[in-house]
């Protein structure tokens, strides 16, 4: 892993994730600008909201990090390796042991159980069966389907199915988790339920958490809230104590 | 190479699309077992066509030395070829042109000094072909055992006289003691006695071939090559009979060519499974690569999946022409053959064609499996999730 050196001119490994001048423009007959010059450093064991109205560009943001999308220019560093300027190999690497990802609307194998859906990132990896069903088994057991583990998708709600998700995000330890909407469809309880995993996970093995979220409750629990507006980064709150406190940027924008 | 994960992912689409495994691997079964019994029947009908014209031609024929006319010491030559392992007859022979003639009709011929028990070992002539008198009887000395056609020209029948003649042969007088039939065109064929023959000629006790037949026709070269190292002339089958060979290999090349054909079609059966396969399942390898499957995984998923569909169909297909070979034998199967017999055809199917036709269902299954592989394998994860 490359260590670099910040503005500051300090070692810092620090930085999980870079992005500088991110933009991404979709075109078609209207060009649509989903990203519009994001610059944001998010550190290792970060736990992370994103939130901001429909179409600002958050789930577009999710998927530069995550690459499976590439950006129109700009850069993105995780762990310091500048992901645009990498083959598609290590690309999917990256994506197999550095990130795990839950979709908006859960992506689950259809011809696959529960269990076989929580392994298939590790099956990737080349971890072997009996090891990869016994770590699966455990994360399906954290999300509260034990009792599930042999059941299709078609057989599951749309909340078990997105714990299942969450489970396989989880699977190969990557070291940055994201999350679209990932407690959308779940009540209260089974909510609290996944944010407890996480957070356990985020404090335990310092995993890095980066969650865009429509449910405020789930929003506060963070360390850090950004809030993304035409593909703006347009306010940064950060958790001090039970207070959270808005950062320049912030106010810069509300002056606006 | 670690290929755990795209054989699990593999096999279960195999399974859980049952109607399209059935199409890929019907078609290829049911091209490979048809291929294989026309394999078989080919290669029963070229051992009915060998095992024919193999009954009446030599196998390796021996000429004197070079600048010779003659073999002078063939009795040494002869017993030590009957003394070689895998040689059923051994057939010397003192050849000469000769003019047959019987009241107004003449006729050329190749008038052969042979011994008559070991000639019928080497054609069948003397036991299977002899449409009057017998071989044997040219022992007795100026005798002649001529053909048909031969008979039919000058007008001759058993017990009538001929006169035979050349230029620089002592002319003779001979008495018909046999005609013959083989079905082929040996009309320029007349067997008499070594002795009357030496007489013919004005010489002693020499030939001027030895031919010799063997119990394996492809043991011909090395017999060859050990005859030529003593200063002999020889030649095998495949050198005195070009157009046998030929004739086998044409009907190999051709049907070969239609075999391959078939094949060929039957492997478009797995390219159109598996062009669905990736069109279905576009979204779930965009799934596979969002979780870091890599192309290089995508592409063996998917080849690994034809190959599995090839090999099965494959193997099926091995099995059910095997089987249908092996039940076509055995209703013995009849056509007549140009000299008028009536033969069975046999189905002939050996471990070696099953393995190349295996070996070619697979190769042509990857080849199919390669275009939807290599397109699946060239999919953006997050267009591919849209889908
Ligand atoms: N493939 C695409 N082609 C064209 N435009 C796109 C594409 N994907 C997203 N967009 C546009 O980019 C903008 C941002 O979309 P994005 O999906 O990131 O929004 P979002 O913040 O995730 O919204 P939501 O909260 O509704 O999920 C939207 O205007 C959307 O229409
Ligand atoms: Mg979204």
């Amino acid at each position: 892993m490359k260590h670099r050196i910040d503005e500051a001119g300090v070692w810092n490994n620090n930085h999980i994730i870079e992005i500088v001048n991110l933009f991404k423009v979709y075109r078609g007959g209207v060009d649509v600008k989903a990203l519009d010059n994001i610059n944001l450093v998010i550190e290792e064991g970060e736990f992370l909201a994103i939130v901001g109205p429909s179409g600002s560009g958050k789930s577009t943001l999710l998927n530069m990090i995550g690459l499976l999308d590439t950006p129109t220019s700009g850069k993105i560093l995780l762990k310091g390796i500048d992901i645009t300027q990498i083959s598609a190999d290590e690309r999917a690497r990256l994506r197999n042991r550095e990130l795990g990802f839950v979709f908006q609307y859960h992506h689950l194998l259809p011809e696959f159980t529960a269990l076989e859906n929580v392994m298939m990132p590790m099956l990737i990896a080349g971890v072997k069966k009996e090891e990869a069903r016994a770590t699966a088994l455990q994360f399906l057991e954290d999300v509260g389907l034990g009792d599930r583990i042999n059941s299709r998708p078609n057989q599951l709600s749309g909340g078990q199915n997105q714990r299942v998700a969450v489970a396989r995000a989880l699977a190969n330890h990557p070291s940055v988790v994201i999350g679209d909407e990932l407690t959308g469809n779940l009540d209260t309880k089974t909510s609290d339920l996944i944010y407890d995993l996480l957070r356990k996970l985020n404090k335990k093995i310092n995993q890095t958490f980066i969650l865009v979220t429509h449910d405020t409750e789930l929003a506060e629990k963070t360390d850090r809230i950004l809030r993304i507006v035409d593909g703006k980064l347009v306010c940064e709150m950060r958790r001090e104590g039970d207070r959270f406190v808005s950062t320049e940027v912030c106010q810069t924008a509300e002056a606006e | 190479m670690n290929s755990r994960f795209e054989l699990f992912v593999a096999m279960r689409h195999i399974k859980s699309r049952r109607r399209q495994t059935l199409l890929a691997v019907g078609a290829v079964t049911l091209a490979v077992a048809f291929t294989i019994i026309s394999r078989a029947s080919i290669n029963g009908f070229e051992e009915v066509l060998l095992s024919i014209v193999f009954k009446m031609v030599p196998h390796v024929v021996i000429s004197p030395k070079d600048g010779e006319d003659y073999i002078y010491l063939y009795r040494t030559l002869v017993e030590s070829l009957q003394a070689t392992s895998g040689v059923i007859a051994v057939s010397p022979m003192l050849i000469s042109a000769a003019t047959l003639s019987h009241e107004d009709g003449v006729q050329n011929v190749a008038l052969c000094g042979t011994l008559p028990r070991e000639l019928d070992r080497m054609s069948g002539i003397g036991s299977q072909s002899m449409l009057a008198g017998d071989l044997d009887s040219i022992q007795g000395g100026l005798r002649i055992v001529i053909s048909k056609e031969v008979a039919e020209d000058l007008d001759l029948k058993l017990g009538d006289g001929l006169e035979a003649s050349f230029p620089d042969a002592h002319s003779m007088n001979l008495v018909v003691c046999g005609i013959f039939d083989t079905g082929v065109e040996w009309d320029e064929l007349a067997f008499v006695s070594l002795e009357t023959a030496r007489e013919f000629v004005g010489e002693g006790d020499v030939v001027t071939e030895i031919q010799v037949k063997l119990q394996d026709i492809y043991q011909a070269d090395s017999l060859v090559a050990r005859i030529r190292s003593q200063g002999y002339r020889a030649d095998s089958w495949q050198r005195l009979f070009p157009e046998i060979l030929r004739t086998i290999r044409l009907e190999s090349v051709s049907n070969s060519l239609i075999m391959s054909l078939i094949l060929i079609i039957s492997a478009f059966g797995i390219a159109n499974v598996m062009n669905m396969l990736v069109l279905e399942k576009t979204g779930e390898i965009g799934m596979l690569m969002s979780m870091g499957a890599s192309s290089r995984q995508v592409l063996r998923l998917f080849l690994l999946e034809s190959g599995i569909l090839g090999l099965s169909g494959g193997l099926l297909g091995c099995l059910l022409g095997y089987v249908s070979s092996l039940y076509l034998n055995s209703l013995n199967l009849a056509f007549s053959s140009p000299a008028g017999q009536t033969i069975n055809l046999p189905f002939l199917i050996g471990l070696q064609d099953l393995a190349a036709y295996l070996t070619f269902a697979l190769i042509l299954s990857l080849a199919a499996g390669l275009y939807p592989a290599r397109r699946a394998s060239r999919l953006d994860p997050i267009e591919a999730m849209r889908s």
